[in-house]
């Protein structure tokens, strides 16, 4: 039995859930699938919670070998993985975690530029992670569209410009910052997810829940340095691929679970509140409106991209079709307009 | 850890001006004026943002990462100056005395150090030159396409400026303090 | 090599060139790099230096060490210290030692429009100092208080300490703040106690005639008018500054700018600036916030670089073990701190030793706040200590008196040092100062 020293790292900590199934899925995955011919053990130096790097940099921390594995925020990466921001620019167009990363994940193999996007930093891809859906938390009910004619909400980069259109503000920031900002009237309240606002307890100022189900975002991916897998013994190499796999399917899987038990349990904490939380589901007419005066944001972000010679209008019309075909039925078709 | 007692004195031939370093003082110097304009431009914005918010409820775009940004660059625009006017904070314990005792042996010690931090100082600039070359080939940017976006690769550019002239200035003093050594050995 | 001697070795050599004169910030960054080098290579070794210098500063969050530093040394020239120490006097002429009393009570107002220590103590030693020798106090003592109630300015919201804390340890700016006004309040109580006990008992030690035989030395008559006018500007700039940041308006940073703000306002209006001073205000606000943060940089990278050899994880294992445990380990850090304080600067201290230190108090399942609490005071207490007392060198400085001895100075801190000790204990034992604000 051979001993590999691999580091595994994170820029957030392990209380995330696809951070924490890193450590409870994919290694122990890999260390069973090893463990059956015993020819190699993984010796993991673990350092989750931003020890090695913070958000800002796990592209490159990945790509300059600062840690053999880690999860790469590509969301936060705008400029340099263009392709993998489409999600942010077609809201509403689905909550099916598992059919929008298992699309991706199928693109990946069958959209070169996509996969380039990914390789061409020295990594090698193992497993796609996303959002549960995302919701309007605020001060106010929002009983119509028109209750949210200049209100200030909170959200993070590209999400900001899902509020063009229904006269709403967007307040640029982090979700750790959301609290204060809420609580100090930078903002009056938030676009964000289940899974953020509980554990940041922005429903105690924000006890308003309306569930708009914008959709579910892909926010990076597991991904191993390219030097160092290239050290690796194939059969090290397949226990990863197929240990990524498995994380990845049941990282998503957990996410629709987990955003009905989120919501359950910020009711349950928030009763006793001033203001206890309230959930109401946003109605299909009013979701309708607001989809119909949304700009083309998609169409500006193929405009955008292909500018700089990156092939979006295919890449948007492929992961359109990819979700149709796996029974999804967005409800706007971005790629058509 | 400011206040610090200025023990290191600048050595005669920078005071005696000659004409390389009157030139070298308006950089370094230079450079640190404008990271010390940009500490008012920071106020300024902040209050703006505040006073927007509170009065017209609009925040003013992309105010946090900017001023993440104009942070480091205060701090690397301002790092040559520090270098320059010995305000890095350091132990006064050994090398003062001893200095005062054996000087040609305490400025060798002196200059050791300022000859590492020449070295470490210009790893960072190689390798934020690096970053730079990779922010023009991306277009990398901060804000959000279609709403506002500002390139990055002009604060990186202020940032290896500032980097590479700190690595210059260690190295001056590396100089300076050799050539103190020896003028001290003629003196004797 | 394991990771884990690669850690202890750079550990070493950090503390060897340091105490030989390296700037620490230069220090820190040496045995990084060496140390990734090492462990991993040199391509990622550069590739992190890289890194931490372009991306660990990006934090908006950092742009209020240059505001808090500017406000505070924009109500240093315009005179806000004096007429905080105006009224207080006033107010506790009557009490015995009354005028160490006050001093204390006005440093912990001032404290709070002020981030860093060593302005409390230019401006009292220049204040108080003088009217208590006048008042027949011993100048040992007189400048001894000023010194012991100059930590007040860096306990007691805004903090320079605070925020570095907050920051290494990933806790909220605003709580660390709120922390130390119990743990401020207690100190100020405790030097109280002290002076008035040391007048009783020590009157040599107080008093220049070994009595409180200049006691009727004339004060001047402050009309309650007067007081008010006093009492102002100060009140405003509090009102301003931490009622924006708890009353819910401001962020941490923003607190920071509108009170820079606030100050200059303040200056302008009582005429005390020129366009030079400010010029220099501003160029000294760059040079103390550059040393801050290419010491926080350094520090980044050196926290890195531990957790990549795995030392803070095994130091845990083996401080948390039978061997010590929780409190013998916070003893142990808090001792650590205390004797590092004789040599180097507060926040180096504080950036050399957390990296290590944090994981360990994490896992030994502390409160984060009060042990930064804990930390804070004991830090402090390095202000007064020999040889480097950075408050005594500062009133040494500022009151430019060839008959005023630093070890004279040191002598007069003393109680207070001990009084700090008596701080720590009492913070040890009853962590709700520290927590309940922060908490609440
Ligand atoms: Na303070
Ligand atoms: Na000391």
């Amino acid at each position: 039995e051979e001993t590999v020293d691999i580091t595994v790292a994170s820029s957030h900590p392990t209380v995330i859930p696809w951070i924490g199934f890193i450590q409870s899925h994919f290694m122990p995955k890999v260390d069973e699938i090893l463990a059956k011919t015993g020819n190699y053990k993984i010796n993991w130096q673990e350092a989750f919670g931003g020890q090695l790097y913070k958000a800002n940099a796990t592209l490159t921390s990945v790509e300059e070998g600062v840690t053999d594995i880690g999860w790469v925020f590509s969301y936060l990466e705008a400029a340099k993985m263009p392709l993998s921001q489409v999600t942010g620019f077609t809201p509403f167009t689905t909550t099916n975690v598992p059919a929008q990363l298992g699309t991706l994940g199928e693109l990946y193999e069958t959209f070169p530029a996509f996969k380039k996007e990914w390789e061409q930093y020295n990594l090698v891809y193992l497993g796609a992670t996303g959002s549960d859906s995302y919701d309007l938390y605020t001060k106010k009910p929002i009983n119509d569209l028109s209750d949210l004619i200049g209100v200030k909400l909170s959200a993070p980069g590209v999400l900001g410009t899902w509020l063009r259109g229904v006269g709403a503000t967007a307040v640029d920031g982090a979700l750790p910052t959301f609290y204060t900002d809420i609580q100090t009237g930078v903002s009056d309240g938030a676009l964000s997810l289940a899974l953020g606002v509980l554990p940041t307890k922005i429903y105690e100022v924000a006890p308003y829940i309306t569930r708009v189900n914008f959709g579910t975002v892909f926010s990076g991916g597991l991904a191993i340095n390219k030097d160092t897998w290239d050290s690796l013994d194939t059969e090290i190499q397949d226990a990863m691929l197929a240990a990524g796999q498995y994380y990845s399917d049941e990282h998503a899987k957990d996410m629709i679970t987990r955003h009905e038990i989120f919501m359950d349990k910020m009711v349950e904490l928030g009763k006793d509140q001033d203001v206890p939380v309230t959930i109401s589901v946003m109605s299909e007419e009013m979701r309708q409106q607001w989809i119909d005066r949304l700009p083309d944001l998609a169409g500006e972000w193929v405009a955008a991209t292909e500018a700089r010679g990156i092939p979006a209008k295919a890449f948007l019309k492929a992961y359109m079709d990819g979700l149709r075909e796996k029974g999804e039925t967005p409800l706007r078709n971005w790629d058509l307009n | 850890m400011n206040e610090k007692n200025n023990n290191f004195v600048a050595p005669k031939w920078e005071r005696q001006s000659h004409w390389l370093s009157r030139y070298w003082s308006i950089i370094a110097d230079g450079l640190g004026a404008i990271g010390t304009i940009l500490i008012g431009v920071l106020m300024i914005i902040i209050c703006s943002d505040v006073v927007m918010r509170n009065l017209f409820g609009s925040s003013l775009p992309l105010v946090s990462e900017l001023g993440a940004l104009t942070l480091v660059m205060i701090v690397f625009l301002q790092l040559g100056t520090t270098v320059r006017h010995e305000r890095l904070a350091r132990t006064e314990l050994f090398l003062p005395p001893f200095t005062a005792k054996f000087p040609r042996a305490g400025m060798f010690v002196k200059a050791m150090w300022d000859l590492v931090g020449a070295v470490l100082c210009g790893f960072i600039a190689n390798s934020t030159y690096k970053i730079l070359l990779k922010d023009l080939k991306f277009d990398n940017y901060i804000g959000v396409t279609g709403v506002l976006t500002i390139p990055t690769w002009p604060f990186r550019l202020m940032i290896l400026i500032g980097i590479t002239v700190a690595a210059i200035q260690f190295f001056i003093h590396v100089i300076t303090g050799i050539k103190a050594i020896f003028a001290l050995k003629e003196e004797e | 090599m394991t990771g884990i001697e690669i850690g202890i070795l750079a550990i070493g050599i950090l503390i060897l060139a340091i105490s030989l004169g390296m700037p620490i910030g230069v220090g820190m960054l040496l045995v990084s790099f060496g140390g990734v080098m090492m462990i991993r290579n040199e391509r990622v070794a550069m590739s992190m230096i890289g890194s931490v210098a372009n991306d660990s500063l990006r934090e908006y969050l950092f742009a209020v060490v240059p505001l808090f530093v500017l406000m505070g040394l924009l109500v240093t020239v315009s005179g806000v210290g004096k007429d905080t120490f105006d009224v207080f006097e006033r107010l506790m002429r009557k009490l015995v030692g009354g005028l160490g009393v006050a001093t204390v009570f006005a440093n912990a107002v001032f404290a709070s429009i002020t981030g860093v220590s060593i302005a409390s103590a230019t401006v009292f030693s220049k204040v108080a100092v003088p009217e208590m020798t006048r008042h027949g106090y011993t100048k040992r003592f007189a400048t001894g208080v000023v010194a012991g109630s100059s930590v007040l300015g860096m306990l007691i919201p805004p903090s320079l300490l605070m925020i570095v804390y907050a920051v290494l340890a990933e806790e909220s700016v605003g709580r660390m703040f709120l922390a130390g006004v119990g743990p401020g309040l207690l100190l100020a109580g405790l030097f109280s106690l002290a002076i008035i006990g040391m007048a009783m008992w020590r009157k040599d030690f107080v008093f220049e005639a070994g009595d409180d035989a200049a006691k009727d030395v004339e004060f001047e008559e402050l009309s309650g008018l007067d007081i008010i006018r006093k009492a102002l500007p100060i009140f405003s700039l509090v009102t301003l500054v931490l009622g924006g940041l708890y009353g819910g308006f401001l962020n941490p940073t923003e607190a920071g700018a509108v009170g820079a703000a606030g100050a200059l306002v303040i200056a302008l209006l009582r005429r005390s600036l020129t366009l030079k001073i400010f010029w220099n205000l501003l160029v000294e606000s760059g040079h103390i916030t550059v040393s801050v943060l290419f010491l926080i940089m350094a520090a980044t990278f050196f926290s890195r670089m531990l957790a990549m050899s795995g030392l803070p994880n095994m130091l845990g294992e083996i401080l948390l073990g039978d061997f010590l445990g929780p409190y013998g380990f916070l003893l142990l850090f808090l001792v650590i701190v205390i004797l590092l304080g004789c040599l180097i600067d507060s926040i180096s201290i504080m950036l050399i030793l957390l990296p290590i230190a944090l994981p360990v108090a994490q896992q030994a399942g502390f409160d984060l706040i009060w042990f930064g609490v804990m930390t804070v005071v004991a830090v402090e207490m390095g202000l007064l200590t020999p040889p480097f007392g950075l408050s005594v060198y500062t009133i040494k400085a500022a009151m430019n008196d060839p008959d005023l001895k630093v070890g004279d100075i040191f002598r007069g801190a003393m109680p207070f040092v001990l009084a700090m000790v008596v701080g720590l204990v009492i913070l040890a034992i009853f962590p709700q100062i520290s927590i309940w604000l922060a908490r609440l």
